[in-house]
Formats: structure tokens, C-alpha cells, sequence
């Protein structure tokens, strides 16, 4: 059994624990800044960095479109991305309960190495941690990452203007909806697919058709409607969606129809917003419909210097009205 | 933007005729409504009010102390629609006893309530029964379900409603409703037709698309400018005369009429539904020897006035201030059908 499982020796700091991150961690983490001392030691161009930290919880940890361990890539992946960052090194810190299947680990660790190559990141220490049975819910995982911001990006949530677009990268709420349908609570089955996936050359390619880009978030927790919120507040300005140029996949429109819930709100892994002039939205939009994460991007709203601080939707009946707020947490332990 | 729905919306904005109150008396509609913007649309002479059709919102004070008093004094796990959780009791709503320990279970079907009772020999459920028509049958199947299989560990507390008797207490509330089509999916129309024929109230059934509720009350709207009492099917895809006949027996068989207390109307006679004599072990109320349990609504609130159209939301001191969707004082103001919370949102 203690073959095939994790156990509290693992985490012990002993010869099993050097035996567990050699077999799994360094067998796919391996890179020639990959430590065996306390801290890796790397070497680092002048300039801005973007630095940032992200933990992941997300219950179940395997899930239609990929597992903790590809969000925990992803996550911190993006969140430098939205900076204009070139996501350099990553740190990954995981705390397993005992008993945990070691093939699952294996796969984890398996996923994390091909998101990071494909995001170009390289992974440069870690930390395991074991912790007795019941003490945590199978295996969570914090990730750091630094990367260098291209000279040409300046993006913050405070620049959006008016007369700025809304582009989303593609449809919305698909990981929240996979998430709430693996979980099995409902009864509901539906063919939905988390949109979890690295968005560096996302990123990457905007900024090659066009400098001039105001904002990049990726909508994770809260969904793409809690970050229209926040730029509306951070930038003061209003924003108008329209109704039916927002892309939802059917499956998630079907299931939100049951269960009353705004697809806005429903978290993405794999989704940016992006607000830039009006005058490079083409550049942008063709930009982003060659790239594999965002074929389906679409300009759904425009800022306004009306309603400030709300989000205003054009319903599909030509009528206007305001985008609810979200109200508490709609789904726990979605990443 | 298709045909049907620029034509109804034509009528609606231009409508220069009589005043008229029209009162939607289903949760989903009030959603509905607000989420496309309607109201906004409605010419200055014609207005939309909602009426008592969110489950959650007429159920009373008193049911939610019951609720609780399962949940804490009998160690009862209680499985609930979530919306009902955060609901304020008289001292507490049900995530307020689930914070001093109680179980407090969110389910989405009254069968999966049945399922964790197998799965739980040990632990005592109880599925509170809330709605109207559309969810009465499935509470009775549930009912029947324990009863077939032979659980002892399963219960209901019954808050059941039914409309025909609450639209009698709403006549001179609005001058015509909009019937809400899931329930008539399941009842049919003969009560409807029979408040026009003998009442003189007039109302149309609705459905739930944008095109669906334009048409509703762009009918209502024309028909209500006559004068005359009307009654029509405004959802026949989905609505039968006849209504559904395997809904309606499975109701006939396990519950039975009698009064019931809705918030803000008060004890309508023959509007709620209770177990039959032969399910009385799933009576939750009979099996635990439930005490006599009164609830004392806050006095500030006026989800009462707001669910006959006496006033608006935001003619209630509390709403907006002391009553918002995080902080619920009255149960208007939590379920997303609900008429505040819906206000609250989208204004």
C-alpha cells in the first residue's frame, strides 16, 4: 500500500522524501536551474518584473479539461501574462494528504510540466509537504512565478477610458460550470470542458499587433462580470455590455438556465478581458483569432463615461438594464 | 432582435390607453423581467408589480423557526432548496443554526434528500417542503418514494402552497395577472378561466422567453384597455387545459388541502397542501411531536406590503439599508426571484 500511496514519511525529510521528489518532482520539473540547494539561483536581465503568488485548492482535483495541477501552472501563468509579463521562473509548493495515490501525483506533476514548457516558464524549486489523513483534502498546491514585463506593455485595471472596447478571449463560465458539474450535486449532466490554458502567447501576440492596450485581467474566481466590476470602480467609468455578443457555449447556457446562474459570474481558467481603443480593436481581434486560446474572442461592450463604477447590460430585447452584482460566494474551491 | 418580439414591443411602448397594474405572480417571471429590462420599457400609464409567486417569500417566519428547531433540538439533518437557507427566522435562519452545528444540507430534488436518508441509516432527514404546484409533485414523489421503500429516517415539513385560493385574496390587488406557466403546466387553466368566468378576474398565462412574456403583456395590455374580463393561454407549447394529469394524482394521493399561512397575507383557507392520514410518518411535524411554534416577523420589514403590490421595495425603510442581499431581514430580499432582491440588483 505505502508503494503506492503517499505517506507521512514522504513528507519527512528523510530518504523517502528525497526518493519522492526525485521520482516524481525532478523527473518532470527538470531544468538547469532545477535546485538541489536551499534557493534557486538565477540569473536575471534588469528591467520590470512581475511577481506574483496563487494558491489552488479546487475540489475535485481532476476535472474535464485538466487537474490541480495544470491550473496551478495556469493561474500564476496568467496572472503575469495580464502584466505583459514573459513568465521566467516558478516556485511550486505542495501540501498532500496522506494516502494520496502516487500515480495521481505523478499525473499532476506530469500536467504541470507540459503547461509550463508550453507557457515557456521554467519550474526552479518546490516544497512538499504531507499531511496526515483528513488534515487536507487530497493534494493543494501554491504556485509562485516572475517574469520580465515587456518594455512596450503598461496594463492596469485603472486605464480603461471611454471609448475603449470589451473583448472577451473566448466564450465564458466554461471552468466554473465543469467544476460545478464534476462535483455531481446537481444531477445535471451536461459536455462541458474547463477553458483552463496558459495565456502567455495570447498575450504575446496582442502585443505584437498593437502597443496600445489599456487593460489585461484573466476572470478567474468571480468571472468575467466581477472583473468588469472592479475596472469599472479602479478606472471610474461605465461599462456597456451587449446581451448577445457575449460567446456561451451551449452546454453552460443550458446549465445556467437551470440553475438560474449569470454564465458572467462563472469562473474562467483560460479567459481574458482585454480593453483597448476603439481604433485597435481590429488589429487585436485578428491578433487573437489566429491563437489556439482564443479563436472565439469577441468585442462584447464598450466603456462609457455614463454609470460610473456600474456595468450596464443592452438586453437581447433592445432594453437596458444593470448587471446584477454577485452576492456571496457562489461556488467554493473552484481553483 | 426577431419579429414577434419588435411587434409586441411596439404595442407595449406604445400603449396610450387606461392605467393598468399588472401583477406577475411567479418568481421566475419577477427574474425574468428585471434580467431583460421590461420594466424599463413599460409606457408611463402601464405598470408591472410583482405578486406573491417566490416560494421562498411567502413562506413564514414561523416555518423557518420550525425548521431550525428540527435542525438544533432533534439533531434532524435538514435539506433544503438553498435559497431557504438565508432566510431569518425569528432569531435565526437555517445558516445561523448551521453555524451552532446543525446539518443543514442544500439539495437540489426532494429524491436526492431521499437518497442520502439510504445512504445515512442513522441520521434522521427532513426535506422542507416549499413551493407551489411545480414543486409539490416531486415532494409527493419523494413521499411515496420512503413510503415504497420502507425509510424510517425520512421526513417532510410541509409549507406546500397552491394559487387558486391566493388569487381570490389578491382580487383588487392589480387589474389583470400574469399566470405563471409552470404551474399551470401542471394545474391547467380551469381555475383561471373560472376567477374571469365568475370573479371577473382577468389574466393571461405566460411563458418564459423574451418573445414568450413581450407577447404576454403586449395581449394583456390591449385586452385589459376594453374593459372586459378576459382569460388567455399566452404559453400553449408548454400549457394544456387540461393541465398534467400524472402531477395532479400524485398530489391527489399523498397531500391533501388546508389552510395555510402565507408572509404578508396571512392564513388563507384551503391555499396549503399536508400529508395525507396514510403518510403521517413522513409528517416531520407529527413524527418528532413538534410544539406549537409561532414566528414574529421583524416589524421594520414590509415583504408583506410588497408581496400584495401595496408598495414598492424601495418604499420600505429597511430596504437598501439595514435589508440588502448579504444582510437579509426580510425573505424578499434573498432568493434572486425574490421582488427586493431583484429591485435591490437591478436598480
Amino acid at each position: 500500500m505505502s508503494n503506492n500511496t503517499v505517506t507521512l514519511a514522504h513528507g519527512a525529510g528523510g530518504k523517502q522524501t528525497s526518493e519522492l521528489i526525485e521520482k516524481v518532482f525532478k523527473a518532470h520539473f527538470s531544468n538547469p536551474e532545477f535546485t538541489a540547494d536551499d534557493a534557486a539561483v538565477l540569473n536575471m536581465e534588469a528591467g520590470r518584473l512581475a511577481f506574483t503568488t496563487d494558491g489552488f485548492i479546487v475540489s475535485p482535483f481532476e476535472f474535464n479539461g485538466g487537474n490541480i495541477g495544470k491550473l496551478s501552472i495556469c493561474g500564476t501563468v496568467n496572472d503575469m501574462a495580464c502584466m505583459g509579463a514573459k513568465p521566467l521562473y516558478m516556485t511550486c509548493a505542495f501540501v498532500i494528504e496522506e494516502g494520496f495515490p502516487l500515480d495521481k501525483l505523478e499525473e499532476i506533476a506530469a500536467a504541470m510540466e507540459k503547461t509550463a514548457k508550453e507557457a515557456g516558464v521554467k519550474i526552479v524549486a518546490g516544497d512538499t509537504k504531507v499531511a496526515g489523513k483528513g488534515q487536507v483534502d487530497k493534494v493543494f498546491i501554491t504556485t509562485t512565478g516572475i517574469g520580465r514585463i515587456m518594455d512596450k506593455a503598461n496594463t492596469s485595471g485603472k486605464f480603461a477610458k471611454p471609448g475603449d472596447v470589451v473583448i472577451v478571449t473566448g466564450d465564458v463560465g466554461r471552468h466554473g460550470c465543469t467544476i460545478l458539474l464534476a462535483r455531481d450535486e446537481f444531477g445535471i449532466e451536461a459536455d462541458v470542458d474547463s477553458d483552463c490554458a496558459p495565456l502567455w502567447g495570447t498575450v504575446e501576440s496582442m502585443f505584437e499587433a498593437t502597443d496600445n492596450i489599456h487593460v489585461i485581467r484573466d476572470a478567474t474566481r468571480g468571472g468575467v462580470g466581477t472583473v468588469l466590476y472592479e475596472i469599472a470602480e479602479q478606472s471610474n467609468v461605465g461599462i456597456t455590455l451587449e446581451r448577445e455578443k457575449i460567446p456561451v457555449d451551449d452546454g453552460v447556457k443550458g446549465v445556467c438556465g437551470m440553475l438560474g446562474l449569470e454564465p458572467l459570474y462563472l469562473a474562467c481558467e483560460g479567459r481574458l478581458v482585454i480593453f483597448a481603443p476603439e481604433s485597435e480593436a481590429d488589429k487585436i481581434l485578428s491578433a487573437l483569432k489566429k491563437g489556439k486560446y482564443s479563436q472565439n474572442a469577441a468585442i462584447i461592450g464598450r466603456v462609457t463615461d455614463e454609470d460610473k463604477g456600474k456595468v450596464v447590460m443592452e438586453t437581447e430585447i433592445g432594453s437596458k438594464t444593470l448587471l446584477p452584482q454577485p452576492s456571496g460566494e457562489l461556488l467554493p474551491r473552484i481553483c | 432582435m426577431n419579429e414577434n418580439v419588435k411587434a409586441a414591443k411596439d404595442i407595449i411602448t406604445n400603449y396610450r390607453g387606461r392605467p393598468l397594474r399588472i401583477m406577475e405572480v411567479c418568481g421566475t417571471h419577477t427574474h425574468e423581467i428585471f434580467r431583460l429590462g421590461i420594466r424599463n420599457l413599460m409606457p408611463k400609464n402601464a405598470e408591472i408589480i410583482s405578486g406573491p409567486g417566490c416560494p421562498v417569500c411567502v413562506t413564514p417566519v414561523g416555518f423557518i423557526d420550525e425548521a431550525c428547531w428540527l435542525a438544533l433540538e432533534k439533531d434532524c439533518t435538514v435539506c433544503t432548496f438553498g435559497d431557504l437557507i438565508r432566510v431569518p427566522g425569528t432569531e435565526k435562519s437555517l445558516a445561523g443554526a448551521r453555524a451552532e452545528g446543525a446539518k443543514v444540507r442544500p439539495v437540489y430534488s426532494p429524491l436526492d434528500a431521499v437518497e442520502l436518508a439510504k445512504n445515512d441509516p442513522d441520521g434522521q432527514y427532513v426535506f422542507l417542503a416549499v413551493g407551489f404546484e411545480t414543486t409539490t409533485p416531486s415532494a409527493c414523489l419523494a413521499a411515496e418514494t420512503a413510503k415504497n421503500e420502507g425509510l424510517k429516517n425520512f421526513s417532510l415539513l410541509t409549507a406546500n402552497k397552491t394559487m387558486p385560493n391566493a388569487y381570490k385574496a389578491l382580487v383588487g390587488s392589480a387589474d389583470a395577472f400574469i399566470y405563471p406557466g409552470h404551474v399551470n403546466a401542471i394545474t391547467g387553466n380551469k381555475t383561471c378561466i373560472e376567477l374571469c368566468e365568475k370573479y371577473g378576474v382577468s389574466g393571461v398565462v405566460a411563458g418564459f422567453t423574451a418573445n414568450e412574456l413581450l407577447t404576454a403583456i403586449a395581449v394583456t395590455l390591449t385586452l385589459a384597455d376594453k374593459g372586459e374580463p378576459f382569460f388567455r393561454n399566452c404559453y400553449p407549447r408548454v400549457v394544456k387545459d387540461e393541465g398534467n394529469p400524472a402531477a395532479i394524482r400524485i398530489m391527489e394521493r399523498v397531500m391533501q388541502p388546508c389552510d395555510s399561512e402565507w408572509r404578508g397575507l396571512g392564513v388563507i383557507p384551503m391555499s396549503g397542501m399536508e400529508l395525507r392520514e396514510e403518510f403521517a410518518e413522513f409528517d416531520a411535524r407529527k413524527k418528532f411531536d413538534m410544539p406549537k411554534i409561532e414566528g414574529k416577523p421583524n416589524p421594520a420589514c414590509r415583504c408583506g406590503d410588497v408581496l400584495q403590490g401595496k408598495c414598492k421595495p424601495s418604499d420600505c425603510k429597511v430596504f437598501g439599508k439595514g435589508c440588502t442581499p448579504q444582510h437579509p431581514i426580510g425573505a424578499c430580499m434573498v432568493s434572486g426571484e425574490g421582488a427586493c432582491s431583484a429591485y435591490y440588483q437591478y436598480n
